[in-house]
Order: C-alpha cells, then sequence, then structure tokens
C-alpha cells in the first residue's frame, strides 16, 4: 500500500516537474499565457527550472522509498518520459490546466516588481 | 556529397529507418506485447486460468512424474540420427534412452510447471558434445496433472520469439536480422537526436491542427525525445544479451574447442563433474536440499522461492543438483545458485559473491528480460514500447507525406509503394495478431495441430492485409490518404470486440466474473476493448482527414491543369 502512495505521488511530481520546465521554455510560456509576444523573465524561468528540477529529484525519492534501488531508478527514468508526454498531450488539448503555476509565478514576479 | 555533417545524418536516419524501420515496428509491437506474455498464455489455453504457485514437493510430486516422461518423437527422428555413432551398432530405439538430466522451471507469473528430460544417447558420434534428446512436460502443480504441451503458448511461444527472431529459425536467420536491425536503430537514435538537436527548445510540442507533414514530424520528435532512454536501453540490451550470437557462427566453429576446454577447467574449478561416473546410484531427497537452499538464502538476506531446479547426470555416481532462485525482486537476474550432491545431499558449491562487470551485465539483462514482480514498471515498459512504435510509423508517414506531392508530380510511385509497406506494419500487423487470438477461440481445444493453423491464420491474415494494403494504395499517388489505414482500423476493431466475446462464449469468463478476481485474462480483455476504442476513434478521424485530403487533390489537380494549359 505505502509503495502505491509513492508511486501515485511519484507520477504527480514528475508531472508537475516536467510543466515547469516546459512553461520555462519561451514557446510553451507563449502557448499557455496565449500572448504571443509575452515572454518568461529571467527570474521566472529561473524559478521555474529550480522548481522543476527539485520536483524531479523529490520524484526519484518518492521512487526509491517504494522500491528496491535497482528497480526504483528505472520506474523514475520511465515516469519521466511518461510525465513528459503527458505534459505534451495538456499543452496540446489542455493548455489552461497549466494556467495556476504560470499564475503562481507571475503572482511572485508582479509583487517583486510592484515592490 | 553532404555540405554538412548534419545533412549527412539526416540521410543516414532517413535511408537507415526506412530499410529497417518495418523490422524495428515488429519488435516494439511484440516487444510490448512480450511484456505479458505469460497472461496472453492464459487466455489462450483456458485450462492454466489459475493462480500462480510455488515449486511443489519435488520428491513426492515431481520426481515420479519426471521419471514417466518421453522422449520426443520429432526430437528423436530428427536428431538421433545426428548424434548417434553407427559404427558403435544399432540407434537405441525411443522409449529405451537412459534420462541423463531433469529440469523444472516456474515464474512468479507461471500457474503452470514447466519441467524436462535431456535423454543420454547412449553411443554418442562425439562424446564431448551435448547428447542430448529432449522430452518436456506442462504439469497443473496443484495436482501433478499433466496439462496439454502441444497446444501453442501464444505469449511466451510465438508473440515474444516474434519479438527477437520474427520466428523465422532457419539457421537462426531471424535473430540475426534483428540484431541489424538493432544495430542500425542506435545508428538512428543518434542521427536523430543531431538532426533534431533544436528541439530541445521545443521539448513538449505537438501541434495535431497544423499540416500533415508538420504535426507528423512534432509526433515524431516527441515520442522520440521523451523515451529516448527506454529506447537507448532497450536496444543497447537487446544487443548485449544477444552478443554471443552476432559473432555469426564463431563461437560455434572456430572457438568449439575452446569452449569444450572452458568446460572442463570450469568443471575443475567448481567441483561439478563435467561427465557421468558410470556407477550408478540412488538419488538423496531433493526437497531437503531445497530448504537447506531456501535457508542460506534467507541468510544472506534474500529470502526467496525455487525459480530452476536441475538434476545433472541422473542416477550416476557424479549426479549432483543445482538449485536456482526466482529473482523476482530485483531487477538483476540473479540465480544465487546452490549445488548439491545427489546422492550425499551435501553442499558442494555456493556461487560466490559476483564481480563488478558480471553485476552491471546481469541489471542489464535483467532490465530488459524484466523477470521481476512489479505491475507498474510492466505498464511503464509497455507505454516506452508503445511510444517507440509511435516514433517508427510517424517516422514513414513523414517520409511519405514529404514526398508524396513530388512523387506524383514525376510520376513515380515510391511515397504509395512506402505507405502501403507502413499500412501493412502498423494496421496489419495489429489485425494479424488479434485474427490469431479468435482462431485460437474458434479452433476446437482437442483440434490437432492447432497451434499450425494458429499461425497460419497470422501469417494469411497479414498477408491479406498486404495485398489489400496495395490494392488501396492508388489513394496516395492522387495527394488522398489511403483509405486502407481507415477499413484495417475498423476490421481490427471489430476483430478485437470479436476476440473478447468469443473467449466469453468459449470459456465462460466475461470481464465481471474475471475483473478484480483474475487480471491475467481480464488484462488482456480490458487492452482488447481499449485498442478496439481507439481504433475506432482513429477510423472515424480518418474518414475526416480523407474528405479534406479530397479537396486538397482536387485544387491540386485543379492548379496542375491550369498550369499545364497556361
Amino acid at each position: 500500500m505505502v509503495e502505491i502512495i509513492c508511486w501515485i505521488a511519484a507520477i504527480f511530481t514528475t508531472m508537475l516537474g516536467m510543466a515547469s520546465l516546459s512553461l520555462s521554455l519561451p514557446n510553451h510560456w507563449r502557448q499557455v499565457t496565449g500572448i504571443e509576444t509575452s515572454l518568461p523573465s529571467r527570474s521566472e524561468q529561473l524559478s521555474l527550472r529550480i522548481l522543476g528540477y527539485s520536483s524531479l529529484v523529490v520524484a526519484l525519492l518518492l521512487c526509491l522509498a517504494a522500491d528496491h534501488p535497482t528497480m526504483a531508478v528505472l520506474v523514475w527514468v520511465m515516469l519521466l518520459s511518461l510525465a513528459a508526454k503527458g505534459i505534451a498531450t495538456i499543452l496540446t488539448w489542455r493548455q489552461h490546466w497549466l494556467k495556476p503555476l504560470l499564475w503562481l509565478f507571475n503572482q511572485t514576479s508582479q509583487a517583486k516588481r510592484s515592490g | 556529397m553532404f555540405s554538412s555533417f548534419r545533412q549527412a545524418m539526416a540521410w543516414l536516419h532517413t535511408w537507415f529507418g526506412l530499410t529497417l524501420g518495418f523490422i524495428l515496428m515488429v519488435v516494439f509491437f511484440f516487444g510490448s506485447l512480450s511484456v505479458f506474455d505469460r497472461e496472453i498464455d492464459r487466455w489462450s489455453i483456458p485450462e492454466t486460468r489459475f493462480e500462480p504457485q510455488v515449486m511443489p514437493s519435488f520428491d513426492e510430486m515431481l520426481l515420479p512424474i519426471l521419471r514417466s516422461v518421453q522422449p520426443n518423437e520429432q526430437d528423436y527422428n530428427t536428431n538421433m540420427p545426428l548424434l548417434h555413432d553407427l559404427s558403435q551398432g544399432p540407434m537405441t530405439p525411443r522409449t529405451e534412452l537412459p534420462a541423463d538430466e531433469f529440469w523444472a522451471y516456474t515464474t512468479h507469473r507461471d500457474p503452470v510447471l514447466i519441467m524436462g528430460v535431456g535423454f543420454r544417447v547412449p553411443h554418442p558420434l562425439d562424446p564431448e558434445g551435448h547428447n542430448h534428446i529432449h522430452g518436456n512436460i506442462t504439469i497443473d502443480p496443484r495436482t501433478g496433472k499433466a496439462l496439454p504441451d502441444d497446444q501453442l503458448k501464444i505469449g511466451s511461444d510465438f508473440f515474444y520469439p516474434m519479438h527477437f527472431s520474427l520466428n523465422w529459425n532457419w539457421n537462426r536467420i531471424g535473430i540475426y536480422i534483428i540484431g541489424i536491425a538493432a544495430f542500425i536503430m542506435m545508428a538512428a537514435l543518434v542521427s536523430g537526436v543531431i538532426i533534431h538537436r533544436k528541439r530541445f527548445r521545443e521539448f513538449f510540442t505537438f501541434r495535431p491542427d497544423k499540416q500533415p507533414q508538420r504535426s507528423v514530424l512534432d509526433l515524431h520528435n516527441l515520442t522520440g525525445m521523451v523515451a529516448l532512454p527506454f529506447h537507448f536501453f532497450f536496444t543497447f540490451t537487446g544487443i548485449l544479451i544477444f552478443a554471443s550470437f552476432f559473432f555469426f557462427p564463431v563461437t560455434q566453429t572456430q572457438l568449439q574447442p575452446l569452449h569444450d576446454h572452458h568446460e572442463m577447467v570450469e568443471a575443475n574449478e567448481t567441483g561439478l563433474p563435467h561427465d557421468r561416473a558410470g556407477v550408478p546410484v540412488q538419488i538423496t531427497s531433493i526437497d531437503a536440499m531445497v530448504a537447506k537452499a531456501k535457508q542460506r538464502w534467507a541468510e544472506k538476506d534474500m529470502p526467496g522461492e525455487v525459480g530452476f531446479l536441475q538434476i545433472n547426470h541422473v542416477d550416476d555416481a557424479n549426479s549432483y543438483v543445482s538449485i536456482y532462485r526466482a529473482g523476482s525482486d530485483r531487477v538483476a537476474l540473479v540465480g544465487e545458485g546452490m549445488h548439491f550432491n545427489a546422492t550425499t545431499g551435501k553442499l558442494i558449491r555456493e556461487e560466490p559473491p559476483r564481480s563488478a562487470v558480471s553485476e552491471i551485465n546481469e541489471f542489464l539483462t535483467g532490465l530488459h528480460l524484466q523477470h521481476f514482480e512489479h505491475w507498474l514498471l510492466r505498464w511503464l515498459y509497455v507505454f516506452g514500447s508503445l511510444v517507440g512504435a509511435i516514433c517508427i510509423a510517424t517516422g514513414f508517414i513523414f517520409f511519405v507525406e514529404k514526398r508524396k506531392r513530388q512523387h506524383t508530380l514525376q510520376g513515380s510511385s515510391g511515397s504509395q509503394v512506402v505507405d502501403a509497406l507502413v499500412v501493412t506494419t502498423v494496421t496489419g500487423m495489429l489485425v494479424a495478431t488479434v485474427s490469431m487470438l479468435v482462431a485460437n477461440r474458434l479452433l476446437p481445444a482437442e483440434m490437432v495441430g492447432k497451434g499450425y493453423w494458429e499461425q497460419v491464420v497470422f501469417w494469411g491474415s497479414w498477408s491479406v492485409m498486404l495485398l489489400h494494403a496495395f490494392w488501396r494504395s492508388s489513394a496516395v499517388r492522387h495527394m488522398r490518404i489511403s483509405p486502407a489505414w481507415r477499413e484495417q482500423s475498423i476490421l481490427f476493431a471489430v476483430l478485437a470486440v470479436a476476440a473478447v466475446i468469443l473467449n466469453w462464449i468459449t470459456t465462460g469468463d466475461h470481464l465481471l466474473k474475471t475483473a478484480f478476481h483474475y487480471w491475467p485474462v481480464a488484462g488482456v480483455d480490458l487492452s482488447l476493448l481499449v485498442s478496439s476504442a481507439i481504433a475506432i476513434y482513429a477510423a472515424r478521424y480518418l474518414k475526416k482527414r480523407e474528405n479534406v485530403a479530397v479537396h486538397k487533390a482536387i485544387e491540386f489537380s485543379a492548379q496542375n491543369l491550369e498550369a499545364k494549359h497556361g
């Protein structure tokens, strides 16, 4: 049971990681904002990448918690592929699902700008 | 010839992909089915639909059964004349051959137990060789009752070998062809990354609403990129597993004396007798050895069940028993073998800790062969290989889409032929596979040569799909989509549903009964239904696209006419 919870959590964190990484790329950022000219600022890009990569690391830890290390590494690598494909699919048909993530980062940058 | 390195890579990627991609398509698709080969076996042989069992008592159940096994008639007729030395007298009759080796094998996914006997040829032509005539048996480990061994295990005896040998065993040619395809796959992966390196900037891009050429390339790149580690590792480990085969017959010819010598040295070092002593003796309790082996594994912090057990030099003073652990809890294919003297029951040898090299090798081969118990990883492997299949198929479609217009103008039939072959390897292969399952349910279980006819249906329906694809391919020449894609999708969808219904009618196992109670069968049924739904969706989508393509084709020919007549 514990391992199933860890696997599900790992699926979500790899998805979150891939979503953040995709938003850090100008093309996909534009896709989600829907504004042709919008670009992630340098700091936005950096924080998206930090969140992205750290989520992937958390996912690896979750996999390690569930299985023998040799098995966990395989599960993690395969989950990375699955999540990348999943995010690509969301970006194609349901871009708005990623809006909350964008909003989260826009908020912080707006706060910084106004401050 | 090429103005840049990238262009050279593009050429390599295109033409290598085009020539061997069809083989790779087969490898990837049947690879994905092999992940669940034992489950497909359960589906195709209803007598074996029960829960997996641990290996039963050897002394009480298995030994008496093994003693009653007879050498296979076909094996005897084919190989006995090749192995027997006629100068020493006539051939020993089939039923009088003495047993030399007993073995039993099971996995955590096998309800049945496969066992076999190697019979000794008393006067062999080459005394150093492995002179065995075989006899195999499959039993129900709960009762010891023999199960039909002549029925084809469609999953593990047909789909799985299809994955690595195309079931073409003549001089192992299938294995060599797939080996070449695997090397090409490595080249295609590297060259693909070089051509599309800019893609990393738009890693997650797929634009299905763009023109076909663009969106197909998107999908090709996307599927190639996201599963790159999977594709790389599986190709690499696949080559690694068959490395010894790829040296062509060298290992069996020039290196044979070295091999024989190595066996002798190894026997000396390990203390496991290479030859029979010629002194008949009784074997002692094997169950006691199994208990001892299990105890040793538990002491080494890896408790487990027996996966493979073999008795060598049966009923001889040199007889010994090798017991291997079923390594279902880790990736590496480890046996942790224990070898006992069969007459005294004393432990002769416990395999020493492995070297770093052999550990890496076992991890890599285990990664590919996936004998472990991990349903999530199994499904992730299916996902990986299907993504690989999509990558190859979209590569082909891109080839056709890119050249269709040009070929039409030049009057060449290149893209037409490629398209027909792609239809055959994508939808045609699906139709052939599911036709085999339908045939399995329609042909009576007691029919002699049932497995043969199932294979005839498989190859026959695939050939028909090839003819159909070529027959309908003229549309490509007119800048349209070949209707064969849609028609074969519909045929597949119908057959897949038929297979599920036939399974219900002939065995009484419908989804309400099997779901949550017997996943091996429910899983096959559900996968068939889901695939059928996807095929229907694809057919409807294709219909829409065909209509758009017809309009475009009319425009195109109108433009052509205008251009011709000024």
